[in-house]
């Protein structure tokens, strides 16, 4: 798997203690160009907490990349809740409900992704690798091409403000990329094992159920997280699918937020917004980034 | 090796029942889908008040053709693309490069290279939109009073709002948040070499320098085919990112972007078919040879 | 010979904590092919890599002949290396992959693509040079790697376990390859082996290794035939190790007096090491020292494999025409053919 080999490094050829008047620059290189590139990275995220801390009417371009003169919280709480800011949307509300949904179909993603993946990688049937070819080309669509009679059918059966419309979408366009990281993950898995559960008479299911899924953490991790960041992440269907109702889903809160309905523009808020909305994904990263990698690098078809 | 597939039915019908309602899911709602939106974009529903509309061939494709706005997407996604596709293979190619010999500190970097990829695009849309802000001089904030503090206040100029430049600008974020992609993809690459072969190098007398020219980069070619792939089908479907930074504004338009305006705004769904199809096609184009090829390695590699 | 053309002289490298080479030293004759061996772990590969520059000792030296390589970086010490496996350059084709050293000197392209082709026709592959290495066999890439590592005439030929990764047969061919390429080029060379038989058939001089250290430095003869310790003995060949009682200078065992070659052990209960050769057998009713579990036939000789009253197993190498009388359960007496032998307290 390429997230492994991330891992290995290679044989350093000096030894740590003598170093040559080459080395020793290309090091000092390598650290000046990694720090100047760590700053360039952090940089949009250090806009967005320090302007979150400077209240609500304290924030003004010409000032974004000062340190706020006091830690003002004040925005945090307004942002949360919407306030007298932003009566229309709360932040909170939407986020608790796209929690909810994220968490269902990631789960629901995942079991399927499974079993799918058990079976094209050792329950093989007639034509099996050509029907995942055809689940693979559905991982790179565009989303558009599907999206017009999508809306249409959700309009016509009258689901389309129901949360269940977006849970269903990110299960069902979410079954390729949960299907191939499960598939990849038992691919790994020596054929031996189930063959000595064949001679041994158990049956396929009993296979699956005894032997695959007690392995399977892993490739659960890698897809719960991957599915949980693109669906909090998602907007593409948020927007499509929910008649542009800006409450249900966070992205769409988010968009409404920054764009703002009132004639003033907020930024102290808009900013503190974004950051909120922003830390789920980013605890998941932080904790569980190997596996977010590999979901990641599945989605080259080179993991 | 794979497990033979076997010619008895009994011993495949099992499997097979298993993933039907997958099969059926991905049929209707990808493949049945794709045509429906194509049946579409030869209708002439071109608003709502349409009820019963009629097959008018390829109409709205040549339509799409005439249409400056339609235009004027596609090559603002077209400049888009390049500078993205570029920008970001050479920034995770350099990240790659300073990473790959393995140095202290290397997870610390290398988690701080790849967080933005965790990050929603509309959520960062904020910052961006600020970043990029096109006062100058006295009134400058976000990347131009960088630039001045720095020294390159000549630099300065108004990103998404300038005339030309609009694309180009946007392509900035996508970069920033996309490197950390590319540089796994060529930190797994050069990891994926044996040490045996810099060794083997070594001693047959090559340089540092020629080990890279000569031993590395050339194994590299297929991860360099693999990152401007992903990134060319990524900046196709480039979406929320506009949306997040400058919205629907005519001037930071791409293809993904107008086609939500027609079909949201002018209620036009024949247009926003056509588009969506336009832009599938594009996707297919570079997708589908792609696919062969990794299938193909697949094989090979068994 | 005079032995002073790779001149490595203490020798010391360690890996963090672990040491791998504990003050080696060793001397190299112009065209002589030294084989280090030894368990894994022993510290023959980093000699190797030392000897190569692919990894900096923590103290010592290396000359070659007057030059001192001690601090010379890898791609200038001028030596061919063959790795264990997976060492061609994919991208490149077998005839490109055996040019490349020389590429790397700078030698104008229609000589270096003959200099290829004279090499690939010594290592019989020159058909194959238009073929990528994953379109050859793995005997095959390592006749490759060979010819690479020869091409631009190197001063010290090194070889780290090039045969392990092969099937039996193609590695017994290859070996005998490599020695008469050796003879023929002239090349010194350095090999490195965990398999004695490998190293004991082709070598000038084999070096035992042990813990990071030289053990003993010798023909394949003398190391067989006179180990210097009871680690050689051990290590090298098939060695039984039986129990005696030592008297000064003597060790009686099954019923004879043997003199001691190595006199630091002290008196009374030892280990006695005796070659299979060397055990010879006896038919006998009465007083039987042993009796015969099995009898393994390899060919001209046998094997026959024996256990002493008190457990000990006993192996007698016969020749197979004098051996068939010795079935499993047959009680025999031992005779030691051998009037000197090394003991150990143990």
């Amino acid at each position: 798997m390429t997230a492994e080999l991330l891992e290995k490094k290679p044989n350093p050829i000096a030894n740590k203690r003598k170093r040559s008047g080459k080395e020793q620059f290309w090091l000092i290189f390598r650290y000046t160009s990694l720090t100047f590139i760590w700053f360039l990275i952090v940089m949009p995220i250090y806009v967005l907490v320090v302007n979150s801390l400077k209240g609500v009417k304290d924030v003004y371009l010409v000032n974004a990349f000062d340190l706020p003169k006091s830690l003002d919280f004040s925005a945090w709480p307004i942002s949360w809740s919407g306030g007298d800011y932003f009566s229309a949307f709360s932040l909170g509300e939407s986020m608790t409900r796209t929690l909810f949904f994220v968490v269902q179909s990631s789960l629901i993603s995942a079991i399927i992704g499974s079993i799918n993946g058990y079976v094209f990688a050792k329950w093989k049937f007639p034509g099996s690798n050509i029907v995942f070819t055809l689940f693979l080309f559905g991982m790179f669509i565009p989303y558009q091409a599907v999206m017009i009679p999508l809306v249409q059918l959700v309009t016509n059966m009258g689901v389309n403000k129901s949360i269940y419309v977006l849970v269903m979408a990110h299960v069902i366009y979410g079954i390729p990329i949960c299907t191939l990281i499960f598939r990849n993950y038992y691919a790994s898995i020596p054929d031996e094992l189930i063959e000595a559960g064949l001679v041994d008479k158990a049956s396929r299911i009993r296979i699956y159920r005894s032997i695959i899924l007690p392995l399977s953490l892993p490739a659960f991790v890698v897809v719960l997280i991957w599915q949980f960041t693109s669906a909090w992440n998602d907007f593409l269907f948020a927007i499509f699918l929910t008649g542009g109702s800006p409450k249900l889903s966070v992205a769409t809160t988010t968009l409404n937020f920054i764009t703002g309905s009132s004639n003033q523009v907020f930024y102290g808020l808009n900013m503190t917004a974004s950051l909120i909305v922003s830390l789920p994904t980013l605890v998941v990263y932080i904790f569980l980034g190997r596996y977010f990698l590999r979901g990641l690098l599945s989605g080259s078809l080179k993991g | 090796m794979a497990l033979q597939t076997s010619k008895r039915f009994s011993t495949w019908i099992g499997g097979f029942l298993l993933v039907v309602p997958s099969i059926a899911a991905v049929t209707v709602f990808v493949y049945g889908m794709i045509v429906w939106t194509i049946k579409i974009s030869m209708t002439d529903r071109i608003s709502a008040s349409v009820k019963e509309p009629k097959f008018v061939g390829f109409q709205n494709y040549t339509n799409l053709l005439s249409d400056t706005r339609f235009t004027h997407a596609f090559e603002n996604l077209v400049k888009f693309t390049f500078v993205f596709i570029v920008g970001t293979t050479i920034a995770g190619f350099i990240m790659a490069l300073l990473l790959e010999k393995g140095i202290k500190g290397e997870g610390f970097f290398r988690s701080f290279y790849l967080y933005p990829l965790a990050i929603s695009f509309i959520a960062m849309g904020t910052v961006w939109n600020w970043l990029l802000n096109s006062n100058v001089d006295a009134d400058a904030g976000g990347l131009n009073l960088l630039l001045q503090k720095v020294g390159l206040g000549f630099l300065q100029n108004s990103w998404y709002l300038s005339e030309n430049g609009a694309a180009y600008a946007l392509a900035l974020p996508a970069i920033w948040q996309m490197a950390g992609y590319v540089l796994a993809l060529f930190l797994a690459g050069f990891r994926g070499i044996p040490d045996d072969l810099r060794e083997a190098a070594r001693v047959d007398g090559a340089s540092e320098a020629k080990i890279y020219r000569y031993v590395l980069f050339p194994q590299l070619t297929p991860t360099l085919f693999t990152v401007l792939i992903i990134l060319g089908h990524v900046s196709m479907k480039v979406f929320d990112l506009i949306i997040g930074i400058n919205g629907k504004s005519y001037v930071t338009q791409v293809v993904a972007v107008y086609m939500w305006e027609s079909t949201f705004d002018q209620r036009n769904y024949a247009k926003g078919t056509a588009i969506a199809v336009v832009l599938l096609l594009l996707i297919a184009l570079i997708i589908i040879p792609y696919l062969r090829w990794v299938i193909k390695q697949e094989n090979e590699n068994r | 010979m005079s032995q002073n053309y790779l001149k490595v002289k203490g020798l010391s490298k360690k890996f963090g904590n672990v040491v791998a080479l504990n003050n080696f030293s060793l001397e190299v004759a112009r065209g002589e092919l030294v084989t280090l061996l030894g368990p894994s772990g022993c510290g023959k590969t980093t000699a190797l890599r030392l000897v190569a520059g692919l990894e900096r000792q923590d103290s010592g030296t290396i000359f070659l002949e007057s030059r001192d390589l001690t601090l010379i970086p890898a791609h200038h010490r001028n030596m061919g290396m063959v790795f264990q496996a997976y060492s061609l350059f994919p991208n490149l084709t077998v005839a490109e992959n055996v040019a490349f050293g020389l590429q790397m000197r700078k030698v104008d392209r229609s000589a270096r693509i003959k200099k290829a082709h004279e090499l690939l026709d010594l290592v019989g592959l020159d058909s194959q040079s238009a073929r990528f290495p994953h379109q050859l066999s793995g005997g095959q890439q390592q006749r490759v790697a060979l010819a690479r590592a020869l091409a631009f005439e190197p001063e010290i030929l090194l070889l780290d376990e090039p045969l392990s990764a092969l099937d039996a047969q193609v590695r017994s061919n290859l070996r005998e390859e490599i020695r008469r390429l050796q003879l023929s080029l002239g090349t010194t060379t350095l090999f490195v082996t965990h398999d004695q038989e490998e190293a004991m058939s082709i070598s000038d001089r084999v070096g035992v290794m042990n813990e990071g250290r030289l053990e003993q430095i010798d023909t394949p003869d003398d190391l067989y035939n006179h180990p210097k310790n009871v680690f050689i003995a051990n290590f090298v060949g098939l060695m039984n190790q039986v129990s005696g009682t030592k008297t000064g200078k003597s060790v009686s065992v099954f019923g004879a007096n043997l003199k001691v070659k190595n006199e630091v052990v002290t008196d009374g209960r030892v280990l006695v090491y005796i070659r299979p050769e060397f055990v010879e057998l006896e038919c006998t009713e009465s007083d039987a020292d042993a009796k015969v579990i099995s009898r393994l036939f390899l060919g001209s000789v046998s094997q026959v494999i024996c256990q002493l009253n008190d457990g000990t197993i006993v192996h007698s190498l016969l020749s197979s025409r004098m051996s068939a009388e010795f079935a499993p359960g047959i009680r025999v007496k031992i005779r030691v053919n051998e009037d000197e032998v090394l003991v150990s307290n143990g």
